[in-house]
């Protein structure tokens, strides 16, 4: 029965498989550590990607000959389909199986895939999908069990009753195993029937749960075709080639009628035209149809090519890939996203799912070298042949290739996941991480603004800068240049206006637009606003002499005595100012050495604005009591630490801009 | 031409959104990310653009040219697409008109971010542990009487709060007080009150000065609620398994009595047995 050459294909092939399941078992771990972000090349846009559309939307269509022959040869009495029922319904277990597993990657909280059984919204044609699955997954391994309680393992009374209980019950369970599958191989188009505006019109169908049905009994039938030409040439059996050629037949009459119905449909909804309208989706429409339905009908007609291995290969493998093709283009290729958001599966996509199907076929390797797959209920004679597939002529039994095997298996198995490993993107090995931030232009918006003399002391209101601050009685509108690079929320407002007034018209414009550097627009805000962390001396002494009577007023600060006339032997200002003096403050004020200069906006901040505060709230803890001291307080828009360290600009706290405002008159009407 | 809308629908909440105040000054956008902690948004790989609506921002402002500022945010449709597409109910429509997500419940099949005809709920897909994301219209505060967060932070009045008769009466209003200020439908007779019926009605209602098309994924979205699309199909699903299981019960029985009746014919024609499994090799 088997033969070396086939014995070979099979060794080489489980030698692949087992390459792929340790290339599987790296993205596995990457895939739960750290996410889907990370792993998969899903975005807010394409939620659902080759997961969903191969290994369930294709899966369970691939699967779908399980149903097509356990129909045939159980309700429809076709007996000479039995050899292919096991072999289809073991793949169809196995498929689901494979199903199943996919969903777990794909799901983001795959621990909750039991929640559709205790909490169901049946509102939902995913629910129907998802019970129509469970019970079918189900039904497939009570219809596949007798296979395994065969076994001579299982030759006990318990297991041969229980055998006897499920061999009756094949009828029903049959049954409803095409009941099950028809309602989710067609629920699975209807899923797609809630998106009329993403689906393109070629493919949106107000039947399309009629062409996914039919689609997959077609593919399903092909599906069995090409797993017995592909099992005749792994285990070395002799293809049927009659039998295979009455599968074509059906499968010829069922494509047709899947693009009959699909055509009729477009024509229906006067899309037909605009397959042929030459876009991208047009052509992809077009030669979807033609090797998911149209060449495949037309070839499986003839009887030649029904009779011929080739031309039944052929077909089986153009309708596979057509009606996946099918799959995809819904869920997938011919499904609207924004410009500028393609979605294209990552590496680890492609590696999980082929690494699901490497599984499933192993698993369907071993089941076949060990349980006897043809069916017949005399398992005497197929056991004994199935007891022993490594081929006896090559002169090993399975004993004595299996250590060699197992180690050609492991050692493969290392190799490819140490590759994977060395291959895997940093992010599936760390976690996603965003990229760099980009820089945004400043936003112009219109504001309002307290009318106050002092135009750089304006109070805008803008609720994001400020608090809810109320708009005072006299409020203008102003163009307000947003400033905030990286949108994180501390933006600067830039009132040109305002700053054009204050620096002095159009004499001004020299000052921010002609003194900058090569290649810059504006002088940046920092070649004037210096005094955010250093020390400036705001010391105006033009100022003082004039308020304080000119030359006659010298005496007032330099007292008599003092020497030569310095910043050293002046008075210091909280001599005279002395509400700058706040207890405790860490602002040195008191030394001479610093007087005239005003610490930083930052230093301030801290030195004097938390002392006077928590002094504040000392004496009057009604009307202060806040927790000035928490740093949380001010730099309070990002409560993460990143953002604490390093605030320019804190907005005030709301009921501070009464504060800041009388602060403002105050400072207009107290000059000395 | 309308669909027709429940009549309790309209004393549920609904948010009024006149673009023609909003300076884009995203106030809205802050108030709402201090009030559910969202905290700053990143340049990731699954969106366009570090403004767009993401899991750390359930509600932005996009602007179209010529300084007019549209809010985005979930629009609380009054028959969600999200909702009927959830198989576990963890998204809910409440009494009060909010559409609301349970964590606790979501198994993660993204099913809703599929469904949404205005692409609205977003996926924390950095997270190994991810939750769907949207505005859920600030449930617990207008449960107890407060405000949406975005609506009470709004300075200029641009986004507003109130049953949607009330909206319907404001917008109503604000067409007759400025004639030919907002934007008109060819052929209509009054100025678009977009929302009022787009997908069977949204609770977020919006009045312009430009055309809204571009806020779902067509610009025609038409008036039909869209979980009637699926559940058309769905209803189709308990007849089509009763017909098909009597169908196969009746074929089986048929085909099976066929091949015992020819049997039975063959053994009495002649001696010789005829095989039920005449192949084999």
């Amino acid at each position: 029965m088997t033969s070396p050459t086939a014995n070979k294909n099979l060794e080489r092939v489980k030698t692949i498989l087992w390459a792929v399941m340790g290339v599987w078992m790296v993205v596995t771990v990457a895939r739960f550590t750290n996410g889907l972000g990370a792993t998969s090349g899903l975005t807010d846009v394409a939620p659902w990607g080759f997961w969903i559309a191969f290994d369930v939307m294709a899966g369970v269509a691939l699967a779908a000959g399980g149903f097509v022959i356990a129909a045939g040869v159980y309700i429809f009495g076709l007996e000479k389909y039995h050899q292919f029922a096991r072999p289809a319904i073991l793949t169809a277990l196995l498929g689901y199986i494979a199903v199943a597993v996919g969903l777990l990657y794909d799901l983001g909280l795959p621990w909750h895939i039991w929640h559709p059984m205790i909490m169901p919204q049946h509102h939902s044609v995913l629910f129907e999908v998802a019970m129509c699955v469970m019970l079918y997954l189900t039904v497939l391994a009570l219809e596949f069990s007798p296979a395994v309680l065969e076994h001579p393992l299982f030759h006990r009374p318990l297991f041969q009753k229980l055998l006897g209980i499920i061999k009756k019950l094949t009828i029903p369970l049959v049954i409803a195993g095409i009941v099950l599958s028809c309602l989710h191989q067609s629920s699975l188009g209807s899923l797609f029937l809630i998106q009329p505006f993403r689906v393109h019109p070629l493919w949106y169908s107000p039947i399309m749960w009629l062409l996914y049905l039919i689609s997959a009994i077609g593919l399903g039938l092909m599906m069995v075709t090409l797993e017995s030409l592909l099992s005749a040439w792994l285990f070395g059996h002799a293809v049927r080639t009659e039998l295979l050629a009455g599968l074509g037949r059906l499968a010829s009459f069922v494509l047709a009628l899947y693009a009959l119905l699909r055509l009729g449909d477009l024509y229906h909804r006067g899309e037909l035209l605009s397959a042929l309208d030459g876009s991208w989706e047009a052509g992809l429409f077009l030669v979807e149809m033609l090797i998911s339905a149209v060449i495949p009908a037309v070839l499986l007609a003839l009887r030649r090519v029904r009779t011929s291995v080739a031309g039944m290969a052929t077909c089986s493998i153009m309708t596979v890939l057509g009606v996946i093709a099918y799959r995809f283009d819904t869920c997938i290729v011919a499904f609207a996203r924004p410009e500028g958001m393609p979605y294209f599966p990552t590496w680890i996509e492609f590696a999980v799912s082929i690494g699901i199907v490497s599984g499933a076929a192993l698993v369907f390797i071993f089941f076949n070298e060990n349980l006897n797959l043809s069916g017949h209920d005399k398992h005497d004679e197929p056991a004994a042949a199935g007891q022993q597939p490594i081929s006896p002529t090559s002169g090993h039994g399975q004993r004595h290739s299996f250590t060699p095997a197992l180690h050609r298996h492991s050692l493969v198995f290392v190799i490819a996941a140490a590759a994977a490993i060395g291959i895997l993107p940093r992010e599936a090995i760390f976690g996603a991480e965003p990229r760099p931030t980009p820089v945004f232009h400043s936003r112009t918006v219109e504001a309002l603004a307290t009318n106050v003399d002092t135009p750089l002391r304006r109070l805008f209101h803008l609720t994001s800068l400020a608090g809810n601050v109320p708009a005072s009685e006299d409020a203008e509108p102003v163009t307000v240049v947003m400033i905030d690079g990286n949108r994180n929320w501390r933006f600067v407002p830039f009132t040109h206006d305002d700053h054009a007034a204050a620096l002095g018209g159009r004499e001004s414009c020299r000052l921010c637009h002609h003194q900058n550097l090569t290649f810059d627009q504006n002088t940046a805000c920092f070649q004037c606003h210096r005094d955010m962390y250093e020390t400036t001396d705001t010391f105006d002494h033009a100022l003082h002499a004039r308020k304080l009577g000119n030359n006659a007023a010298c005496a007032v600060c330099h007292r008599p005595g003092s020497g030569v006339k310095s910043r050293e032997t002046a008075l210091a200002c909280w001599e005279c100012h002395g509400d700058m003096v706040v207890a405790g403050s860490i602002i040195p004020t008191t030394e001479a050495g610093l007087m005239g200069f005003a610490v930083g906006y930052m230093d301030a901040m801290h030195g004097l604005c938390i002392r006077c505060h928590e002094q504040m709230a000392r004496e009057r803890p009604e009307e202060f009591g806040i927790e000035f001291w928490r740093c949380d307080f001010c730099h309070r828009e990002f409560q993460d630490t990143d953002h604490r360290r390093l605030a320019p600009y804190v907005p005030m706290p709301p009921g501070h801009a009464e504060l800041s405002a009388a602060g403002t008159s105050r400072s207009n009407s107290a000059q000395p | 031409m309308r669909y027709a809308i429940k009549p309790e629908d309209h004393k549920r909440y609904a948010i009024l959104t006149d673009t023609t105040l909003c300076t884009g000054c995203e106030a809205c956008v802050h108030a709402c990310k201090q009030t559910y902690e969202l905290g700053r948004d990143r340049a990731w790989r699954w969106k366009s653009k570090v403004d767009d609506l993401s899991s750390t921002r359930f509600t932005t402002i996009i602007t179209r040219p010529g300084n007019h500022h549209v809010r985005h945010q979930c629009r609380h449709c009054l028959e969600p697409a999200c909702v009927s597409a959830c198989l576990v109910g963890a998204l809910q429509r409440t009494d009060t008109g909010a559409v609301i997500y349970d964590e606790h419940r979501c198994m993660g099949c993204r099913y809703c971010m599929m469904a949404c005809p205005y692409g609205i709920p977003r996926y924390n897909w950095d997270s190994a542990v991810p939750y769907v994301r949207k505005c859920i219209l600030c449930y617990d505060r207008i449960k107890e009487g407060q405000l949406p967060a975005c609506v009470e932070a709004c300075p200029y009045g641009a986004t507003i709060f109130g049953t949607r008769a009330e909206m319907c009466k404001i917008a109503t209003e604000r067409f007759a007080a400025n004639p030919g200020k907002y934007y008109q439908q060819p052929g209509q007779s009054e100025p678009e009150l977009y929302g009022w019926n787009e997908v069977g009605g949204t609770s977020v209602l919006y009045i312009s000065d430009i055309s809204l098309a571009f806020l779902g994924w067509q610009s025609n979205l038409g008036n039909q609620p869209i979980p009637a699309l699926t559940w058309g199909a769905l209803t189709k699903v308990p007849p089509l398994a009763l017909g098909v299981a009597a169908a196969m019960s009746g074929i089986y029985w048929i085909i099976g009595r066929r091949i015992k009746l020819q049997a039975e014919a063959a053994a009495r024609e002649s001696s010789e047995a005829r095989h039920d499994v005449p192949d084999r090799e």
